[in-house]
C-alpha cells in the first residue's frame, strides 16, 4: 500500500495539469530564466520534448504523434511540415512583436509572407580555428580558401577537419568558387568536386560530431562547422584554461544559414498559449537570452542591447549587412539532384 | 581439485577487463573537473550537484525507472506464463509468434506500435499517449525475452519430475508451486533482469511511443548530443550502474541461487 501511495506521488506531476502549454524544442535552445518568465507572465506550465534532428521529428510527425503546441524546425522542415498541411496559421493580430524581427530573416523560400513561421534563431556553416596557431602560421581566417587551397593547407596538414555533409560542404565550395550554395548546375558541381579532392589529402577527417572537442583539446587548429558548435568550443577552451583562443568568422565569399523557426502544430490544444509565446519570444530580452546562452545568430533588433557585448560584436551572431547579403538558406534538391550528389560524394570520399 | 591453467585465468581476465574498463571510465570521467571528458584535471562533485538541480535529467531518470521496473515485472509474468504455455502445448506457431518482437527491427515495432495507439486507443478509449503507451511498449518487446529463457530452461528439464509430483498426489497449482516455479525461477529471473536492462536503455521504441511531456533517459541523453554531451551524463549514468548493481546484489541475498545459476 504505502509502495502505490509512492508510485502516485511520483506519477502525479503529470497528473495536475490545468494550463500547459507543450514545446517540442531541440534540446537547450531556451533559457531557464525564459522560461520561468513566461510562466510567471501566462499563469501556466511550460513542458518540454526534445528532439536531436529534424528529420526524426518529422518522422514522429508523421507517425501521427500529437499534443505538441509549437515546434521548432529548421529551415526546409517547415516547408515539409506547410506542405503536409500540420500547421495552423498564425493569427498576426496576436504577434505584435513580429516588428522586432529584421527584414532579411522574413519572408523566406520555405514559408512566403511567413504564414506559419516566424524566425527563432539561427547558426551560419562557417569556420573555427586556434587563433594563436593561425596567426603564427600566418593564415588568412576570412576566406574559405584556407579549408580549400593546398598553398594554405600543406601549413595545416592533418590539422584540419570538414563537416561530414554532403551539403555543406559542396555549398563551401561552390560559394569559394562564387556560385550559389543552391547552385544545381552539374558543371559547376564538377568543378567544387575537383576542388574539394585537391584539398582532402591535407584534411585529418570529415567530421561532424567531435570537432568541437578537437578543437578545445588543441588537435585541430582549424574547422569546418556551425557557429553554435564554435562558440561552444570557444567557451570551453575559455573555461578549460588553454593556453590558446578558439575563434571564428564567416568567409567573405558567404556561407549557408539555417534558420530556426516557430510553428504552431495543428494537433496541439493551446494555440492561444502558442501565440502567446512566440510573441513573448519575440520580445528583445527573451531573444537575446538564448543568445547570451548558446551563441546562436538573433534575427530579432530589438536583442541587441541586452547581448553580451562580446557576442554582439561577433559577426556570426549579427553578421554585418555586407556578410548578410552572402548568407544562404539551403533549399531541397529534387530527387535527380539528389541522386547526382550523392555520386559526386561517392566520388569525393572513395578518392 | 585440478588447478586451473594460467591461460584461463587471463582469459576471464581480459573479459572482465573487456567488460568493466569502459564502465570504469564513464565513472573516474564523472569526478572529474572539466566538461570536455578528454582529459584528466581535477577530482571534483560539481556534476553531481549540476544533477541534482537538473529537474529535467531527474525526472528523466524517475521515468526511466517507473517504466523499467512496472514493464519488466509485467513482461515477466505474461512471458513465464507464455514459456509455460508453449512447453506445455506443443504447437509450432506459438513460439514463433512469441520470438518475432524480439527479432523484428526496433524502429518498424516503434511506428506500428505508434500507429496503433493512435488508432485504437485514442478514437476508442480517449487516451492520449502518455507514459502508459511506453510501458505497454516495452512490455511488448520484453515477453519475448522472457518467454525464450524460460522455455529453454523448461526443455532441459526432465518431464518425469513433473509427472512424479502428480503421481504423489499433487494439484497442478502444488505441482506448478513446489516443483515447476522453483526449478524455472533462475529463467525467470533471468528473464525479469535482462527486460528490466533492455526498457532502461531503449530508445527507437520509446521516442516512437512517448507521449508529450514524457521523457526518458536515453531520450534525455541523445537529444543533448547537439550540444555536446557533458559529464553530468557520466555522473547520472553512475548512479545508474550503482543502482542496478545495487538491485543484483539484493537479488543475490533474496534469492542467491538464482543468480549464480543464471550467471548474472
Amino acid at each position: 500500500m504505502r509502495f502505490l501511495a509512492l508510485l502516485l506521488l511520483w506519477v502525479s506531476p503529470a497528473l495536475h495539469a490545468a494550463d500547459v502549454l507543450h514545446l517540442y524544442n531541440w534540446n537547450n535552445y531556451i533559457s531557464d530564466a525564459t522560461v520561468a518568465r513566461f510562466e510567471h507572465e501566462c499563469r501556466c506550465k511550460l513542458v518540454q520534448d526534445y528532439y536531436s534532428d529534424n528529420e526524426e521529428m518529422l518522422a514522429k510527425l508523421a507517425a501521427g504523434a500529437a499534443g505538441y503546441d509549437l515546434i521548432v524546425p529548421t529551415g526546409n522542415a517547415v516547408e515539409s511540415l506547410i506542405k503536409s498541411r500540420q500547421l495552423r496559421p498564425l493569427d498576426k493580430r496576436l504577434l505584435p512583436n513580429l516588428k522586432n524581427i529584421a527584414p532579411a530573416y522574413l519572408d523566406t523560400g520555405f514559408d512566403p509572407g511567413n504564414r506559419y513561421s516566424v524566425p527563432y534563431a539561427y547558426t551560419i556553416t562557417l569556420i573555427g580555428y586556434n587563433a594563436e596557431k593561425l596567426r603564427e602560421l600566418n593564415l588568412p581566417t576570412d576566406t574559405w580558401a584556407v579549408i580549400l587551397e593546398p598553398k594554405y593547407l600543406a601549413k595545416l596538414k592533418g590539422r584540419v577537419t570538414v563537416l561530414d555533409s554532403q551539403r555543406e560542404l559542396m555549398a563551401a565550395a561552390l560559394k569559394y568558387l562564387g556560385y550559389s550554395a543552391n547552385d544545381t548546375d552539374e558543371a559547376h558541381w564538377r568543378r567544387a568536386r575537383d576542388l574539394i579532392i585537391r584539398a582532402k589529402p591535407y584534411w585529418a577527417a570529415f567530421n561532424a560530431s567531435s570537432y568541437i572537442k578537437e578543437l578545445t583539446v588543441g588537435n585541430i587548429w582549424l574547422a569546418h562547422g556551425y557557429s553554435s558548435d564554435m562558440f561552444q568550443a570557444q567557451q570551453d577552451a575559455r573555461q578549460a584554461g588553454r593556453p590558446f583562443t578558439i575563434a571564428y568568422s564567416t568567409p567573405k565569399e558567404g556561407a549557408v544559414l539555417a534558420l530556426d523557426s516557430m510553428v504552431i502544430h495543428k494537433s496541439g490544444p493551446r494555440p492561444d498559449l502558442a501565440h502567446q509565446f512566440i510573441n513573448f519570444m519575440l520580445e528583445g530580452r527573451n531573444s537575446a537570452e538564448l543568445t547570451n546562452l548558446i551563441g546562436s545568430g538573433n534575427p530579432n533588433r530589438a536583442a541587441l542591447n541586452y547581448i553580451d557585448p562580446a557576442i554582439a560584436a561577433n559577426q556570426a551572431v549579427f553578421p554585418s549587412p555586407d556578410i548578410l547579403r552572402r548568407l544562404e538558406m539551403l533549399r531541397d534538391l529534387d530527387r535527380t539532384q539528389r541522386r547526382v550528389l550523392s555520386r559526386t560524394w561517392t566520388e569525393i570520399k572513395v578518392r | 581439485m585440478r588447478k586451473n591453467p594460467v591461460w584461463l585465468w587471463a582469459a576471464a581476465l581480459a573479459a572482465y577487463a573487456f567488460l568493466y574498463l569502459p564502465l570504469l571510465i564513464v565513472v573516474l570521467y564523472s569526478f572529474n573537473d572539466s566538461r570536455l571528458n578528454a582529459e584528466w584535471v581535477g577530482f571534483t562533485l560539481h556534476w553531481y550537484t549540476e544533477l541534482i538541480n537538473d529537474t529535467n535529467m531527474l525526472v528523466a531518470a524517475r521515468n526511466s525507472l517507473l517504466i523499467a521496473v512496472a514493464a519488466s515485472l509485467a513482461a515477466t509474468v505474461l512471458g513465464t506464463l507464455a514459456g509455460l504455455a508453449i512447453y506445455r502445448y506443443k504447437l509450432r506457431i506459438l513460439p514463433i509468434l512469441a520470438v518475432t518482437p524480439v527479432a523484428m527491427p526496433e524502429i518498424l515495432l516503434g511506428v506500428s506500435l505508434l500507429l496503433f495507439f493512435n488508432l485504437v486507443f485514442r478514437p476508442w478509449l480517449g487516451l492520449e499517449l502518455g507514459m502508459w503507451s511506453v510501458i505497454v511498449a516495452h512490455i511488448t518487446f520484453c515477453i519475448g525475452f522472457v518467454t525464450i529463457v524460460v522455455r529453454v530452461s523448461l526443455l532441459g528439464m526432465d518431464e518425469s519430475i513433473f509427472e512424479a509430483a502428480r503421481d504423489l498426489g499433487a494439484t497442478p497449482w502444488q505441482t506448478f508451486r513446489l516443483v515447476t516455479f522453483p526449478l524455472i525461477l533462475p529463467a525467470v529471473m533471468a528473464g525479469a533482469l535482462m527486460s528490466f536492462a533492455l526498457s532502461l536503455d531503449d530508445f527507437v521504441i520509446t521516442f516512437f511511443t512517448a507521449g508529450v511531456g514524457v521523457s526518458t533517459l536515453p531520450l534525455q541523453i541523445y537529444s543533448m548530443i547537439k550540444i555536446a554531451v557533458t559529464p553530468e551524463v557520466n555522473a547520472v549514468s553512475t548512479l545508474l550502474m550503482l543502482l542496478t548493481l545495487g538491485m543484483i546484489v539484493l537479488a543475490s541475498r533474496i534469492h542467491g541461487k538464482a543468480i549464480q545459476s543464471t550467471g548474472v
